[in-house]
């Protein structure tokens, strides 16, 4: 499995692109490690490990959804490709023990993939910053824990889906409703929630209380592994096979998309079909909707509940909202295969540039609303127009660029490194600049509106290069 | 003039060659067979010659157009029947052909819809999914698929897999009576019985090579049929129940 995993993630990049990504992880792990001063004049190493924390248990619950996924690789058949999570058809397996293999696979390759290179790029920054390595090896404990917390809690979130949605539903609320509690109303202690993060505060560089961190981390432990053993013996496999009858939607879809012609009519036609059919609307809360509340938390947490003058205002929000679209772009490469359309007269970059207009079409009205909610909590509806101008060029500038660089492989191309560092810079940049330029806007508003004025016109430029540009790169390519 | 004319295809996947220098012409109303043992390159020769490919080296021209320069146009003007059947998971089988005919932009969608859907037996079924179909609707949609704009030539690659022996029959009388009407047809196909009555020309694919290629009468020896002329082509000799 892990070798099948790992060919998948490297068909498109090729091995050696695909084995230099933990080699960016540690590059950048160091440059964070030998740049954590300057951080820690802005935020305290508390903070830092929180937001470290719940990366980690958010990436878990990302890696997780298997559960899901699995069904969903048995179901589309894969075209040509065949995967072993089909294997209990063939071979005399059980759906539990494959599922296991699953849910221990993921861990393995995401732990050496990420976590493994992430901790040694600190261990290398050690000797120049006088980080402890016994601190090191704690944190990264503590950061395995929590990633193992998430993926365990997925992994049984997404087999109580399977089995039944109301009871998913009342799952994935509760969690919601505790973090509520915790992050707006501070009912409930982070240590709480994420036990390995109280094992994180109970030993160096915190504190040293050997006490509380034997008992964080045995919590942890027997959190995940009750949760996997749960999940591992509600496992179910049930492929709808049915023969349900389905009002035909897409001539309805192709009317009502009439300000668009030709074949771009037919496609975006056909894209919302598969959007609706294939339950997209509710991924697509996790992908995108659950992102910007996150960032809206953050937002909220950091000018109110840390009180760190940083002055998150509506423009940065506004500009990260622009930045989280490439999650929405990558769900859309993922509803189906798209092996059918080499036998129609449709190319890759004319799909590409129908994906990006579905992506406007789904994102610009949910993101807009953000944006407005935000100025009107934060107060800042004078700044709202120049925020929703820079929602929506970073929105169109992200989708373009990812589609860009990406193409219809969005997943796979991103572990690829050369693509993941041009991703980085031209996201990162623009990024940066905005940060800075709207942190500036009640210091020196007419310096600050200018600057933007000049980001968001190299953005517009950028946006229309590069999406010249998906021509010429994905012409060739098959899909 | 040639339909479709290949010369000195050759195909590499990182540096195996898949087809060394494949040469192939067919005329108007031919019907074209393909063969070769698995993994000999006729589905690669096909996505070549359809456009889904681009040949390492070599050209090909298909209805005049270069297909290596213009693919798209192609695809426009033939019909394709895969290897294996892949439609969208999510459409049903009527909305599958209406996203092909408004793709194609064709004219009367309707009727060519309902011509289809009746002619594979799918009517009953044209509200089903393509996910939860069985592999013989699947493969009937992608025929009407490829049939839909009623091209001047097809490429078949194993269409007559999944099909029943009653389709297998009636797609056998429908291709007959399409190369009657002067429609062309390209097929890699393993059923060399029904091959046999369908094709007049042929080439036969072994190692990425061909080893054989011209009009069937030509090439069978005596009362040699299309299995044994297969099997001494590629260098195989009967076994003992022969």
């Amino acid at each position: 499995m892990l070798k099948e995993e790992f060919r998948t993630h490297s068909s498109y990049s090729g091995r050696s692109r695909f084995l230099t990504f933990p080699v960016f992880v540690f590059v950048l792990s160091l440059g964070s490690g030998l740049t954590i001063d300057k951080m820690l004049e802005t935020i305290s190493l508390e903070q830092f490990a929180t937001f470290t924390h719940l990366s980690a248990f958010i990436y878990g619950l990302s890696v997780g959804a298997f559960g899901v996924m699995g069904r969903e690789y048995l179901e589309r058949r894969y075209g040509r490709s065949n995967y072993l999570v089909a294997m209990p058809f063939l071979l005399p397996i059980s759906f539990r023990t494959t599922f296991l293999g699953i849910y221990l696979r993921d861990a393995v390759f995401y732990i050496v993939l990420l976590l493994v290179p992430a901790t040694l790029g600190l261990v290398a920054a050690a000797p120049f910053m006088g980080f402890s390595l016994v601190s090191i090896g704690l944190f990264f404990i503590a950061i395995l824990m929590t990633f193992m917390l998430g993926l365990s809690l997925s992994f049984l979130a997404s087999v109580v889906y399977i089995r039944n949605v109301p009871a998913f539903v009342a799952l994935t609320a509760a969690i919601a409703f505790a973090f509520i509690l915790h992050g707006f109303l501070g009912f409930i202690d982070l240590e709480a929630l994420i036990p390995s993060f109280g094992f994180q505060m109970s030993v160096r560089p915190f504190e040293s209380d050997p006490a509380a961190a034997a008992l964080g981390s045995l919590i942890t432990v027997v959190a995940a592994v009750l949760m996997t053993a749960l999940a591992y013996s509600l496992v179910e496999v049930r492929l709808s096979v049915h023969s349900q009858l389905y009002p035909s939607i897409l001539p309805a879809y192709h009317a009502r998309f009439r300000a668009f012609k030709g074949l771009n009519r037919a496609l975006i036609s056909k894209e919302f079909v598969d959007l609706r059919r294939s339950g997209t609307v509710a991924k697509m809360f996790f992908a995108f909707v659950l992102p910007l509340l996150f960032l809206s938390f953050t937002a909220w947490f950091v000018n109110y509940g840390l009180a760190i003058p940083v002055g998150f205002n509506s423009v940065f929000y506004a500009a990260m909202v622009g930045f989280v679209g490439v999650l929405m772009y990558n769900w859309l490469n993922n509803i189906d295969l798209a092996e059918y359309y080499s036998l129609l007269p449709v190319t890759v970059p004319q799909l590409i540039k129908v994906r990006i207009v579905v992506f406007l079409l789904l994102t610009l009205g949910i993101s807009a609303f953000f944006v407005v909610a935000i100025s009107i909590l934060n107060g800042e509806t004078d700044l709202l127009l120049l925020a929703l101008l820079v929602m929506f060029i970073t929105s169109l500038y992200t989708v373009v660029m990812t589609a860009y660089l990406t193409g219809l492989k969005t997943n796979s191309f991103l572990f690829d490194t050369s693509v993941l560092m041009k991703f980085s810079v031209m996201s990162f940049l623009p990024d940066l600049c905005l940060t800075i330029l709207s942190f500036s806007l009640f210091v020196n508003w007419m310096v600050a509106l200018a600057g933007i004025g000049i980001v968001l016109f190299s953005l517009g430029m950028s946006t229309l290069f590069l999406y010249r540009g998906i021509d010429r790169k994905w012409s060739g390519a098959a899909f | 003039m040639h339909v479709l004319e290949a010369k000195g295809i050759v195909m590499e996947f990182g540096g195996l060659k898949a087809l060394d220098n494949v040469s192939i012409a067919v005329d108007k109303a031919d019907f074209f067979g393909f063969f070769g043992p698995n993994g000999a390159g006729k589905s690669t020769l096909i996505k070549i010659l359809t456009g889904q490919l681009e040949p390492t080296s070599g050209s090909v021209d298909v209805l005049g157009i270069d297909v290596v320069k213009e693919p798209l146009k192609v695809k426009e003007l033939i019909g394709i029947v895969p290897e294996v059947e892949s439609p969208p998971t999510y459409l049903t089988g009527y909305e599958y052909l209406y996203f092909v005919g408004k793709v194609r932009n064709l004219d009367n969608l309707d009727d060519r819809i309902e011509k289809w859907l009746s002619f594979f037996d799918l009517e009953a079924k044209k509200g089903t999914i393509c996910k939860d179909m069985s592999k013989g609707m699947r493969q009937k949609l992608m025929l009407a698929s490829a049939f839909i704009h009623e091209p001047a030539l097809l490429f078949m690659d194993e269409p007559f897999i999944n099909l029943d022996p009653i389709y297998q029959r009636i797609l056998k009388d429908y291709l007959e009576e399409y190369i009657a009407k002067g429609g062309t047809v390209f097929m890699a196909s393993h059923i060399l019985e029904i091959s046999e009555k369908l094709c007049n020309k042929l080439a036969i694919v072994n190692l990425g090579k061909v080893v054989a290629q011209g009009s069937i009468d030509d090439l069978l020896k005596g009362d040699e049929n299309l299995e044994r002329l297969f099997l001494r082509s590629v260098g195989v000799r009967p076994g003992k129940g022969e």
